[in-house]
């Protein structure tokens, strides 16, 4: 079997593996899919007067503005909790299994990867089915639409890959805050309730500065069906690949120096 | 790190072969100092030692898990350090913790693993329905792992480690917390991998009857050496002829005993355990009869008298001072801590 084809089957194993196990524990998969419902929910829902604040710009509503921020939450928290995964074949023990009938260990990644996408779209697809019928103005066409789901999937992959950095390093589950904490206040410290011009004092300053508030923002302009700062997003994500790729690789080395 | 082609590969008639291995782990103790070994194929080498000795980490050394700090290894003719993916299609791992996914069944087990291997696709099931039934899980191969027992798990460990028919498997210590009977069980799979298959097995264990009914040779490691090395026949005939242990029946009788088998027995004071009973080895031309006589002649009251052939465990004790069985017990955390699991 050629090299490309045995790291395709590994990754592809390796996918399926974490996928069955997610699919079938509903100790993984009911807080998966609760916990961006509750925020759209508890953000759209109990916060819907928020339209009407003057200064509130955001032409499809508040239902689609805050649809914009879970669907990015919930794709960057799907590359988290798939970072706990990895934490917990380590700390299993599980992980030499792979190490030790793999040739190719970075397939380990690419396994764990493919899964994280798959949960991503599967979470995010039911997240977009209960928006539209909850009454989300959705006016993105088809394009608008392809360049929302790749944004999502960037954010999970580098929330993935930062995950896994971590995960790779501690190999153990109780690393888990490490692997959250990080996230969810990047992922919080943008404008999350209002558009940025509404934000004010530190947390306007922070947003600002902040390259995930040009995700965000670039995701919101995707549903209104008028892109925007696309530049700054996609490169932002780019560069953040390549930095948090480099972090994940490197986690990866230490585990194998560390004997799985 | 690139790797040498499996054409440059290490020639060797060994199966396994260190010389001068070390483990270094950073502020952590020297785990593994200076082990030289050799294993012909074919071969069950039982690495016999108390916890903490350094037995998983050479494994771990061997199977490429953990890098080698200092000298060299080859495994299947292929060197550890240089061409892990080749000493990793080589070989099978049972380690120390069956490494067994609880939400995945036997058969979805058998598909992942053969599916790694690299085994073509036509061949998965068959290969992993056969190797399910070997070890006799064929009844429970819908059941989920983690409802398994522990023989249980460790026989779906063993069969996961074969799917590649590996010409030299590693089992580190593969019986530990089974039952008489699943350790039973699991011997005679060893030993016909062994004597059927021409399998090499390196299985590490801290049970002597382990290493001595299976392996035709045995390495005895403590504190990261290797301190004794032979066939079990060989190395217990370097002890010398059987030993007779002595209880006295009155504990003030303890040290006129001691005299009693310094005049017919060799006597050494290190040997002694200290829970009140007196050992020495006989000597050539005296039995127990003799002994007998000499603690009769001397008034002496026994509680209880016996006389065992050498084992591994004495041998253990004449190589280190101490007994194998609950030697080490402080170290083992030490070394758990250091088989990869740095928190």
């Amino acid at each position: 079997m050629s090299q490309p084809r045995r790291f395709t089957e590994t990754a592809l194993i390796l996918a399926w593996r974490n996928l069955h196990n997610f699919y079938t524990s509903p100790a993984l998969i009911i807080p998966a899919l609760l916990f961006p419902l509750f925020f759209f929910t508890a953000f759209a829902g109990g916060l819907s007067n928020v339209e009407n604040v003057p200064g509130f710009d955001f032409p499809n509503g508040y239902t689609a503005f805050q649809f914009g921020f879970v669907l990015m939450q919930s794709a960057a928290f799907g590359g988290v909790f798939t970072g706990f995964g990895i934490a917990r074949d380590f700390e299993s023990g599980f992980s030499r299994r792979i190490m030790l009938a793999t040739p190719h260990r970075t397939a380990m990644l690419a396994g764990y990867a493919i899964s994280s996408f798959v949960r991503a779209v599967v979470v995010g697809a039911m997240l977009f089915a209960i928006a539209l019928a909850v009454g989300m103005d959705y006016s993105g066409g088809v394009l608008d639409t392809v360049g929302l789901v790749a944004l999502a999937l960037g954010v999970n992959m580098l929330a993935l890959l930062f995950a896994s950095g971590v995960a790779f390093r501690f190999r153990t589950i109780q690393a888990g805050p490490l692997m959250q904490t990080p996230v969810f206040m990047v992922l919080f410290l943008t404008p999350v309730y209002v558009p940025q011009a509404l934000l004010h004092g530190w947390i306007e300053s922070v947003a600002a500065v902040n390259p995930l508030t040009f995700v965000i923002e670039s995701g919101r302009s995707f549903i209104a069906g008028v892109p925007e700062e696309l530049l700054l997003a996609f490169g932002f994500g780019a560069v953040a690949a390549l930095v948090l790729a480099i972090w994940s690789l490197t986690g990866l080395r230490k585990a194998e120096q560390a004997g799985g | 790190m690139s790797e040498s082609s499996p054409t440059t590969s290490t020639t060797s008639d060994a199966s396994i072969r260190a010389e001068g291995l070390v483990k270094q782990f950073k502020d952590g103790p020297r785990a593994v100092d200076g082990i030289d070994l050799e294993v012909a194929p074919g071969e069950i080498y039982g690495f016999l030692g108390p916890n903490g000795a350094g037995k998983s980490t050479t494994v771990l050394m061997l199977t490429t898990l953990l890098p080698i700090t200092d000298g060299r290894a080859s495994v299947g003719g292929f060197d550890v350090a240089t061409q892990g993916s080749h000493v990793r299609a080589t070989i099978g791992a049972a380690l120390q913790e069956a490494a067994l996914d609880p939400n995945l069944t036997a058969v979805e087990h058998m598909r992942l693993q053969t599916a790694l291997q690299g085994i073509a696709k036509a061949d998965r099931k068959r290969l992993g329905d056969d190797l399910i039934e070997r070890v006799g899980l064929s009844d429970a191969a819908d059941r989920k792992a983690g409802t398994y027992s522990g023989g249980m798990r460790r026989r779906l460990d063993l069969a996961l480690s074969l799917v590649h028919r590996p010409r030299i498997l590693f089992l580190d210590e593969p019986t530990t917390g089974l039952d008489p009977q699943s350790r039973t069980a699991l011997w005679e799979e060893v030993a016909r991998l062994a004597r059927e298959d021409g399998t090499t097995i390196f299985l590490t264990t801290q049970y002597l009857e382990e290493a001595d009914q299976l392996a035709d040779r045995v390495g005895i490691i403590d504190g990261g050496k290797i301190v004794a090395e032979g066939t079990p026949a060989a190395l217990k005939s370097e002890i010398g002829l059987p030993a007779v242990e002595i209880l006295p029946a009155d504990p003030g009788d303890h040290e006129r005993v001691i005299d009693v088998l310094r005049a017919n027995c060799s006597y050494d004071e290190s040997q002694q355990t200290g829970n009140g009973t007196v050992s020495g080895r006989l000597r050539e031309g005296t039995g127990l009869t003799e002994i007998v006589r000499a603690l009769d002649a001397a008034g002496l009251k026994v509680a209880n008298l016996a006389v065992h052939a050498p084992t591994l465990d004495d041998v253990f004790l004449a190589k280190t001072g101490r007994k194998l069985e609950g030697a080490g017990d402080d170290e083992e955390q030490d070394e758990h801590d250091h088989d990869g699991h740095h928190h």
